[in-house]
């Protein structure tokens, strides 16, 4: 057992357009704690969601070691990630990405249809799901009748209905004013302290960075200062 | 909620997109119905032929006559079980435009051979003791009202009466229905005794003869025994299947079933078209959705059945209303004598609504594929990155 | 308002350039109306060849004489006695040799299809030589006419063409007797190219019916008149007959034919057309949504509602059009001059010709514009009445 629960060693990603090949990262090793709340800057290109898709394994390194949980993720193949996925990650999108034909307790269960539960345990964990993020009472609700936060909500809610080890979230404030904003990350600081959730969050908002425990700055495919909060 | 629940909620998140599928569908599967029906209707006579029964008629063309000899001759040729023989009438009712097509007969030996005209034993035995006596199909009774007992003048358009005129007067002793519902019941039987004492040309004659055979097997050996035996004499007879014989007669209509399958089939390619570029669109516009679906998880395969069986429910939904508001269609026509005067036998068959079954996965999945495909192959990140 | 043309102008050119966008939606809508049209056409030109032929055949200066009550040729039957005493009746054109008229029997024979290889059932007319002169139109092509007394049969255009083993010099068995085939001929295309002539005394004696006939043919005095013959008949109890003009004979056999192809024809395309408005609709509220952030973006800057209209409809109307073109092209391509042929009223086959008419090419065109005007209308409806500040919301 080890106290990273991702371990990157000498990772490679390279993008080939036509003729051309681009070398975001070039030999990346980092380490995320078990029950950090880790937020990544940097400026547009730098590699910030290239690197959350890798650690969400819907993207892979083109060379070196991704270990989850001291097993290394980047040989499974499409369907083992996809049930691994299922078993421990939650993501959480700018845009929300809520299906728009289902209700909000619909769009939470989600994620259940991957998991042998009974109907009652599994509207259990629905109900529980969105009175954590505080939308019990809109649960009948479309996404089109919900506001950009409530949305957000729903979407949490969702990332965190099947109980992941990890949330992935890409620009979860990216689309919200400040107030909603402050709901959400205050949300999530939540779900990393009460529920020993570990959370990554790429951001462009200092603002937002301030509720990690550990920032991270990208840029060009390196670390530029790591601030380890104590 | 399961995944059928999310196939329907996708399938009606559109609605004017899914009903205007649903009605392309619907048009085509009732087209499908109707048009088979009349197909069938075409059809019966081939499908419902017997097969060991053989049909004798003068090598010149059916419509010339044999010898009354000719029908014990066969029965003495080794093979052959049964024999009757027939006439045509050229029947009509009070108005030479009302058909009412009637074959002069031996009622006995007839019924024997045609086992698959239903009548009760009473109605027989009435009919074979009653020369003035007629048995009427139920169909042909239906399109003209008749009922058991009733006295009605049957014209000829070809013979006439010793007293002069062209109407017989005969009483329905009963009424035959079919074993099967595809079985032809728009005609009457008339007692050959009965028309050959009262017409005025001389002498008798058969227009055509059906055999039953001890064993299809021998049909072709026991047709060219029949026509050997004829051979070389005034009148040489040809001797084929009933199948063959029916199909013969059908394909000089022309070939319906032919221009019914082409324009079955243009209509297919059409909805088709039609659907299959709808459900590609709709595969188009969610492309976000099924990134999400298996960022959250969800395998490849399962959202690939999900698209697929969203086709597949739009096909089927489509296709049975179709096929079932074509069934009540033909049923209702069905009741329309002017209708039933054309095409006898009416029906859509167990195996037309099979086929329209088989057409609705058919449709489903070709639709379905392609956008199923897509769905499967969809890179998550290229879709997400598309914020 | 005033710049009301050039904004119709600017959206239309909008709404075509877009085309390829959805190219596929496109052109499966014009496939649509492409396949009713042509479906339309095929039994239109069907309806409308079979019509031709038989009103080919008839002729308003001959008459012709059946058995009361046989309706058709075959059912009839006529004895020398009754032949010779109606063509006496007035009203019957005469020359120097007297009536002018033709007792003819017809008989039912095989010939084998040259397209499918199975047997059909042709029509053997015995004829009299005034019987070839009393009909309008018809001409040796090829060889020579049948001389009475001998098995020499002349043939039809459609038989010769569609048949086996009827060219000139051949012998051919028609029911118990053999016969050389002498010449060819041409009727105006119309019924009677489907039949075989000869000597009607010599049918008589090869198919053994003694001295009888089934119709007889003659020349009238007033074209269209038959009344006098007709009383003269029911006036004289040795005989019964039904006198028609031959145009008459051959439109009432032919009603019913007709009457199924087209009242089949016309129904089935009005239930295609149903369908592929459906799909037309499709494309049409596919292509308003698509561009709703265009169309939106030009009402905000003072482009009417009215011009987003008329673009979608031309849209609608332009796809419709050329589909229909495509249809007629491909019917006049596959089905034009196609032959055809079915069973007369007589257990014979007719052969006819499809062909397209100028009202049926019309027809066509009108159900392909019905489709596009429809189709175009509810969604062009839904882009007039799409709210401005759509322009200025996020695109999802």
């Amino acid at each position: 057992m080890t106290d990273f629960i991702y371990e990157l060693k000498q990772v490679h990603k390279k993008f080939v357009k036509g003729q051309e090949s681009v070398e975001i990262f070039d030999g990346l090793d980092l380490g995320i704690k078990r029950g950090d709340f880790v937020s990544i800057m940097g400026p547009s290109g730098s590699g910030k969601t290239t690197l959350l898709n890798m650690l969400g394994g819907v993207d892979r390194p083109s060379s070196g070691a991704l270990l989850f949980d001291g097993n290394p993720i980047n040989d499974l193949n499409e369907g083992q990630l996809a049930k691994w996925r299922a078993d421990h990650i939650g993501f959480i999108f700018q845009f929300y990405n809520l299906m728009p034909m289902l209700t909000a307790e619909k769009n939470v269960e989600l994620p259940l249809l991957l998991k042998k539960l009974s109907p009652k345990k599994r509207k259990e964990n629905v109900a529980t799901a969105l009175e954590l993020v505080g939308l019990g009472e809109r649960a009948k609700h479309r996404p089109n009748e919900l506001s950009g936060g409530q949305q957000q909500r729903v979407a949490i809610a969702r990332a965190i209905v099947s109980d992941p080890d990890v949330l992935l979230c890409d620009e979860p404030t990216g689309d919200l004013d400040r107030s909603t904003a402050t709901d959400i990350l205050e949300n999530l600081q939540l779900l990393n302290k009460e529920f020993n959730k570990t959370i990554i969050m790429v951001t462009h908002d200092p603002v937002a960075a301030a509720y990690a425990n550990t920032s991270l700055h990208l840029d060009k495919g390196v670390f530029v200062e790591k601030d380890v909060a104590a | 909620m399961n995944d059928f629940y999310l196939i329907r909620k996708n399938l009606t998140r559109n609605k004017l997109r899914m009903s205007l599928n649903l009605f392309a569908i619907f048009i085509a599967f009732f087209l499908f119905g109707a048009l088979g029906s009349i197909k069938n209707a075409f059809d019966a006579g081939v499908d419902l032929a017997a097969a060991d029964r053989l049909v004798v008629v003068n090598s010149i063309s059916f419509t010339q006559t044999l010898p009354v000899a000719y029908a014990n001759k066969i029965k003495s040729i080794e093979g052959v079980r049964k024999v009757t023989w027939a006439n045509w009438f050229g029947g009509y009712y009070q108005d030479p435009k009302q058909m009412a097509m009637t074959f002069i007969v031996d009622p006995e030996s007839y019924l024997d051979v045609y086992s698959e005209l239903q009548l009760t034993d009473n109605e027989k035995n009435r009919w074979f003791n009653n020369r003035q006596g007629v048995v009427v199909g139920e169909q042909l009774a239906k399109n003209y009202g008749w009922e058991k007992g009733d006295r009605i003048p049957i014209s000829s358009n070809i013979f006439s009466l010793h007293e002069g005129g062209h109407t017989w007067d005969v009483v329905i002793d009963g009424i035959f229905k079919g074993e099967t519902e595809g079985v032809d019941t728009s005609y009457m039987l008339m007692h050959h005794k009965y028309f050959f004492e009262t017409q005025a040309y001389p002498g008798e004659w058969l227009g055509w003869l059906t055999v039953t055979t001890a064993d299809p097997e021998l049909n072709e050996t026991i047709s060219r025994a029949i026509d050997q035996q004829f051979a070389n004499s005034s009148a040489e007879t040809e001797t084929t299947t009933e199948a063959a014989f029916n199909k013969a007669f059908i394909e000089q209509v022309g070939d319906i079933g032919q221009i019914i399958t082409l324009v079955v089939l243009a209509a297919f390619f059409s909805i088709l078209m039609i659907v299959g570029n709808s459900m590609m669109l709709s595969v188009r516009e969610r492309v976000k959705e099924i990134a999400v679906l298996k960022t959250l998880g969800f395998p490849s395969a399962r959202v690939f059945i999900m698209v697929l069986a969203e086709s597949l429910l739009l096909a089927c939904v489509g296709g049975l209303l179709g096929s079932v508001f074509a069934e009540v269609m033909i049923g209702g026509l069905t009741q329309v004598p002017a209708i039933t005067r054309i095409f006898p036998n009416l029906v859509i068959t167990a195996e037309t609504w099979m086929t329209a079954v088989f057409l609705m996965l058919l449709l489903g999945c070709l639709t379905g594929f392609f956008p199923a495909l897509r769905a499967l192959k969809l890179k998550t990140i290229d879709a997400l990155s598309k914020g | 308002m005033s710049a009301l043309l050039p904004q119709i102008r600017t959206v239309v050119s909008m709404n075509i350039l877009s085309l390829p966008q959805r190219m596929w939606m496109a052109l499966t809508t014009l496939l649509a109306v492409a396949i009713v049209v042509a479906v339309l056409l095929a039994f239109l030109a069907m309806a409308n060849g079979f019509q031709t032929t038989v009103k080919n055949s008839g002729s308003d200066a001959l008459g012709i004489g059946l058995r009361a009550g046989s309706q058709a040729e075959l059912n009839s039957g006529l004895s020398n006695e009754q032949v010779k005493l109606i063509v006496e009746a007035p009203g019957i054109k005469r020359n120097a040799d007297g009536p002018i008229s033709s007792a003819e029997l017809y008989v039912v024979v095989g010939g084998v299809r040259k397209s499918t290889g199975l047997e059909a059932n042709l029509s053997l007319r015995g004829i009299e030589l005034d019987g070839v002169a009393l009909r309008p139109g018809v001409e040796i092509m090829e060889g020579r006419m049948f001389t009475p007394g001998k098995n020499e049969i002349v043939v039809g255009r459609a038989v010769w063409r569609d048949y086996e083993n009827f060219e000139i010099g051949d012998e051919i068995r028609l029911g118990t007797a053999n016969w050389r085939v002498v010449g060819i001929f041409s009727a105006n295309g119309g019924v009677y190219e489907s039949e075989i002539w000869t000597d009607v005394r010599t049918v008589q004696t090869q198919f053994n019916r003694g001295n009888t006939y089934q119709v007889v043919r003659f020349a009238l005095e007033t074209p269209g008149d038959v009344e006098k013959i007709q009383a003269y008949s029911d006036n004289n109890p040795q005989l019964n007959f039904d006198i028609s003009t031959e145009k008459e004979y051959f439109s009432e056999q032919a009603e019913g034919i007709f009457n199924i192809i087209f009242y089949i024809g016309w129904p089935l395309a009005i239930i295609m057309a149903l369908g592929a408005l459906a799909g037309a609709l499709n494309t049409m509220y596919t292509s308003v949504s698509q561009r709703t952030q265009e169309i939106a973006t030009l009402r905000a800057i003072g482009f009417t509602g009215l011009s987003a209209f008329i673009g979608t409809m031309v849209e609608s109307l332009l796809l419709a059009i050329l589909g229909g073109v495509l249809g007629t092209g491909a019917a006049f391509l596959f089905f034009d001059g196609m032959q055809g042929s079915t069973l007369g009223s007589s257990f014979t086959q007719i052969v006819f010709d499809f062909q397209m008419s100028r009202e049926s090419l019309v027809s066509g065109m009108q159900i392909a514009v019905l489709i596009g005007l429809v189709g175009g209308f509810f969604p062009a409806l839904k882009a007039a009445r799409i709210p401005v500040v759509k322009a200025f919301s996020m695109q999802h």
